[in-house]
Formats: structure tokens, C-alpha cells, sequence
């Protein structure tokens, strides 16, 4: 019976032995799964900083806004520290640029990003929550009147008065500019030409296609001959065709030495007119470079990749 | 002055060739008058005398409906994009109110012209000299202007064109039944104090039925419009600077 007992004994010892094996070699196992896992968060932060996904976090910014802000520089625009709040919404935040005269600059972002709002500040429609800009080397908040005398803007609704006729609609917006009669035909009958609505020009708005009033509208963005131009979606609505013609037309304005700023959500028309564009996300500047240059820092084909890579956890959320 | 010929320019060719805007400015005042001249006047065999006492209040009627096609246009360029396209050009808000206030008071003074006009042919007769007849004019020319500058205030809290033309009567209403034609009472004549068609109606009433136009009481009216008017264009103006433009 003692014997049974002791025997019993060895047993349960044996089988304690086995099981405290079994728990260090589990926890061992566990403490490499741990290592693992964190070996991947780490993986994962440098990855989401090559890949700027989180633009609240990563922020880009061109150059130091002292080394930015510059009145005297050869810049058409310089942006320094821009910010626009709407209530709750930060439209702008925080944007340093500077544009180069005579450059084709283009502005991409997704729906909401904050682009029109950066450009709506540039020609004076709206005032700035912080931060300022120069625009011809004026300043927004206390120029406006001379940046007006020198700026073209094209917005991004056709803004045309339908009742008027094609040319008395240019003549209008040239005589806000004051322009000289002589030159305000000259200018109306040359862009009339060569945007093909010759035969249009003396036809109501009002029985335009989409197409030809957005070349209106873009006539009359042109029309005081400005040195600066604003293109806010120029070629939305436009067939492939007009649409073509379009980036001729905008491809000429560049020979003339126009510094010209060109929103677009088609992302071919930005990699075959601008000479850079820049990225806007969440209200950020988060890409800034030639079209070339973004497609070598991203890996990219396209700028359409870059643009997807770059703002692509936007349109994940959204989806 | 090149801005504002050409804003005002186009402003009358809208008149001219949108058809909404032509009723409501033109025609509609001429139609009013010929259907009350038919119903009270001596052609249409009533009695002439209630006509008389009626058309002065008509031609402050006419001037009333500015309200409304003021705020109408300003919201249509609003949500057309047009108010911030020309604000991108070098075109000041006092030239584009400005331009605004010329063209409403050529319109105004088209409308008298085919108000009084059509009120002679339907038998009205006003004992009036070449004073009374300018006393008259500056009158409602005042008026017109004090409806530009509602016009304004109305286009400031209106979302939309279709809200603007809903809003208006807010400021036609009172005006219509308690300032022109119906002799304002009791309470009325309270609401009555404060419309400025009340002070334009009861000057030319008193003007056209051969009062002096230089007389203390009509000089006094004049005051009042006159002090009404500035009050309320200059409001007009700083709201729809303010809030309403963009």
C-alpha cells in the first residue's frame, strides 16, 4: 500500500516536471510572438512614413516660411503659414508655397481637400484665419485692389450671364478692367478665334453648349490680358475633344509667360500642362514637386499613382 | 465711370431681354393700372372720383414691386457665381451698388412714365402744375431708391432667388394694403407711420389734388422719406456687403 502511494507520488511529480516544461516552452513561443508583433508595428510606422497616409501627423512643407517669404523674390505667389477655419472645419491648414513666375503650377486634391478655399484666399474672396500671401508681391489682406489689376480668374462655376451675348459678355468684363475699347476687340476677336466660338460670339449664352460656355468663361478670365491666372477646373464638363483644345489653349498662355494656377481633378491634364503641382489633402500641402519627380519618389507610373498612393486612405475612409 | 456704364448697360439689357424681369418692371404696373382704370375709372363707366384717389397709390405700387425685382436679380448673379466673378475684378462694391441704384432708377422713372400715362388715359385728371409734377417725381424717384435698398436687405437673408421673391412680400405686403391707396385706421395707421409709401402716397395725393408742393406738410413728407431712404440704403448696402455678397 506504501509502495502504491509513493509510487502514485513519483507520478504526479513527473507529471508537474512535464507541465511546467510546457508552460516556459509556451511562453517562450509567446515571448517571440510579442517580439514579432512588435517588430511589425515597427515596420508599419516606417512604412506609414514613407507612405504619407495621415496627414494630420505627417506634415510637408516646402521650405522654412522665413526662407519663404521673401517680397523681393522672383516669386509670383508666396504662402506663408496659411490657414482658413470655418466653424469647426479647418479648410487651410498651414500651407507654405511659393510659385514661380511663369511657372504652370498645378493645385490636386481630393473633393473637399481645400483647394478652391487656397485659391478663393488668393484673388481676395476670402480673408485669411492666419498666415498671409503675397500675389505679385501684394499682400492679400492689404493690396487687394492691385492684386484685382493683375489677376485673371476663371472660377469653377460658369459664371457667364446667359441673357448676354457671347462677345457682350467679354465686353462687360473688359470694361471692369477698364480696358481700352481698341484692345478689348482686339483681345475678344483674337481668343474668340482661336477658342472656335468665331461664329458664337454674337449668339446669347443662353443657347451654349456646357463646353462653349466653359470656353467663355475662360475667355473672359483672360481677357484684361492678366499676368497671373487662376483656372479653377477649367475643362470640367468639356468633351475629350474641347477638352484637348483646352490645354492647347492653356499651353499658349504659358508661351506668354503667365504664371498660371490650375486646379483639376483630372490628373492627365496636370502631368501634361504643369511644370509642378502640388498635393493638397485634409487642408495640408502633403506632395510638392515636378510631375517626374513625384512619380520617382513614389514609384510610380503615373501621377494618378501618386495621387492615389498619397491620398489613398482618404478614399478608403470614404469608401 | 467705364465699370458703371457697362454694369448698368447690361443691367437694362436683362430688362430688355429677360421676360420675367420685363413683367415684373414694366408690364405688371401697366397692366395694374389698366385694370383698375377699367374697374374705377371713368372709361370703364365707374365712378372717376374713386380713380382719382386711387392712382397715386399706384404709382407707388410700381415702385413697391422694385423690391422685389431687386433682390431677385442680385440673388439670380449670386447663385450664378456672377456677384464673386466680378468681385475678383477690380470693380468696388460702391460701383457695383452704385451701378445697381442708376439702372432701378431709369426702370423707376420708365415706370411712372407708363403709370401716369395710362392713369391719364383712363380718366385721371390731376390738378398739377410744373412744380408739383417735379414735388411728384422726386417723391417716388425717393420711394424707388428706398425699395432698392430693401431690395438689398431682402437678397442679404434670401438663400436662393425662389426665397428672395418669397421674403420681398415681407417688405410689399405692409406697404401695398397699409401704405397706398387704402386709407390706413386705427391700428394701420400706427403700421402706416412707419411704411415710406404711406408718407410717398399721401404727399402726391395732396400734390395732385392741387396742394402746394413747397407746402410745410409735404416738405416735412419729404423729410421723412428722404431720412427713410438714406437709413435704409445705407443698411441695405453695409448688410449685403457684409453678408450677402459671396
Amino acid at each position: 500500500m506504501v509502495m502504491k502511494d509513493m509510487n502514485n507520488q513519483e507520478e504526479m511529480s513527473d507529471l508537474i516536471d512535464g507541465l511546467k516544461k510546457e508552460i516556459n516552452s509556451k511562453n517562450n513561443e509567446i515571448a517571440a510572438y510579442i517580439d514579432k508583433i512588435e517588430s511589425l508595428e515597427q515596420e508599419i510606422t516606417r512604412l506609414q512614413k514613407l507612405v504619407p497616409g495621415e496627414p494630420s501627423r505627417i506634415r510637408f512643407k516646402t521650405e522654412k516660411p522665413e526662407d519663404v517669404f521673401d517680397p523681393d523674390s522672383e516669386s509670383a505667389i508666396i504662402i506663408k503659414d496659411l490657414v482658413k477655419q470655418f466653424e469647426e472645419v479647418t479648410a487651410v491648414n498651414g500651407i507654405n508655397l511659393e510659385i514661380k513666375k511663369g511657372e504652370l503650377f498645378g493645385l490636386l486634391g481630393p473633393n473637399g481637400a481645400g483647394k478652391t478655399t487656397t485659391i478663393n484666399i488668393l484673388v481676395g474672396l476670402l480673408n485669411p484665419t492666419e498666415g498671409s500671401a503675397l500675389v505679385g508681391g501684394y499682400d492679400v489682406k492689404k493690396d487687394l485692389n492691385k492684386i484685382k489689376e493683375m489677376i485673371g480668374v476663371c472660377p469653377q462655376e460658369a459664371s457667364v450671364y446667359k441673357f448676354l451675348k457671347g462677345r457682350e459678355n467679354v465686353e462687360l468684363f473688359g470694361n471692369l478692367f477698364e480696358m481700352d475699347k481698341n484692345l478689348l476687340k482686339e483681345r475678344a476677336d483674337k481668343f474668340f478665334e482661336s477658342s472656335g466660338l468665331k461664329e458664337a460670339s454674337n449668339r446669347k449664352a443662353k443657347g451654349y453648349s456646357g463646353g462653349m460656355i466653359r470656353q467663355l468663361n475662360l475667355i473672359i478670365a483672360l481677357i484684361n490680358d492678366p499676368k497671373i491666372v487662376f483656372l479653377d477646373e477649367p475643362t470640367v464638363g468639356m468633351d475629350p475633344r474641347a477638352r484637348r483644345n483646352t490645354w492647347n489653349f492653356i499651353g499658349d498662355l504659358k508661351k506668354e509667360d503667365k504664371t498660371i494656377i490650375l486646379t483639376t481633378h483630372y490628373i492627365e491634364e496636370a502631368e501634361a500642362l504643369c511644370d509642378r503641382v502640388g498635393i493638397i489633402d485634409y487642408g495640408e500641402l502633403i506632395a510638392l514637386g515636378t510631375p517626374k519627380e513625384l512619380m520617382e519618389k513614389h514609384d510610380a507610373q503615373d501621377l494618378e499613382e501618386v495621387f492615389m498612393k498619397i491620398t489613398g486612405r482618404r478614399i478608403l475612409e470614404g469608401a | 465711370m467705364q465699370r458703371i456704364l457697362a454694369l448698368v448697360k447690361m443691367e437694362l439689357l436683362k430688362l430688355i431681354r429677360e421676360p420675367a424681369i420685363l413683367f415684373l418692371n414694366l408690364l405688371f404696373p401697366a397692366i395694374l393700372t389698366l385694370v383698375f382704370g377699367l374697374a374705377f375709372g371713368g372709361i370703364g363707366g365707374g365712378d372717376s372720383a374713386i380713380f382719382e384717389m386711387m392712382a397715386p397709390g399706384l404709382f407707388a405700387y410700381a415702385c413697391i414691386f422694385l423690391i422685389m425685382t431687386v433682390a431677385m436679380s442680385f440673388t439670380e448673379d449670386r447663385e450664378a457665381g456672377l456677384l464673386k466673378r466680378i468681385n475678383v475684378t477690380p470693380t468696388t462694391s460702391s460701383q457695383f451698388i452704385g451701378s445697381h441704384i442708376i439702372t432701378n432708377m431709369v426702370i423707376a422713372v420708365i415706370q411712372l412714365v407708363i403709370v401716369f400715362l395710362l392713369s391719364l388715359v383712363m380718366g385721371f385728371q390731376p390738378n398739377i402744375d410744373i412744380f408739383g409734377f417735379i414735388m411728384a417725381f422726386i417723391f417716388m424717384l425717393l420711394l424707388s431708391l428706398c425699395s432698392v435698398g430693401l431690395g438689398l436687405i431682402t437678397a442679404t437673408i434670401s438663400k436662393s432667388s425662389g426665397a428672395a421673391v418669397g421674403l420681398s412680400f415681407i417688405f410689399i405686403l405692409p406697404q401695398m394694403f397699409f401704405g397706398t391707396f387704402i386709407e390706413p385706421s386705427g391700428v394701420t395707421e400706427g403700421i402706416a407711420a412707419f411704411l415710406p409709401s404711406h408718407y410717398v402716397t399721401e404727399a402726391i395725393k395732396t400734390i395732385f389734388n392741387g396742394g402746394s408742393p413747397f407746402a410745410m406738410e409735404i416738405l416735412m413728407e419729404l423729410g421723412i422719406i428722404a431720412l427713410m431712404t438714406i437709413g435704409i440704403v445705407i443698411l441695405g448696402i453695409l448688410l449685403f456687403k457684409r453678408f450677402g455678397k459671396v
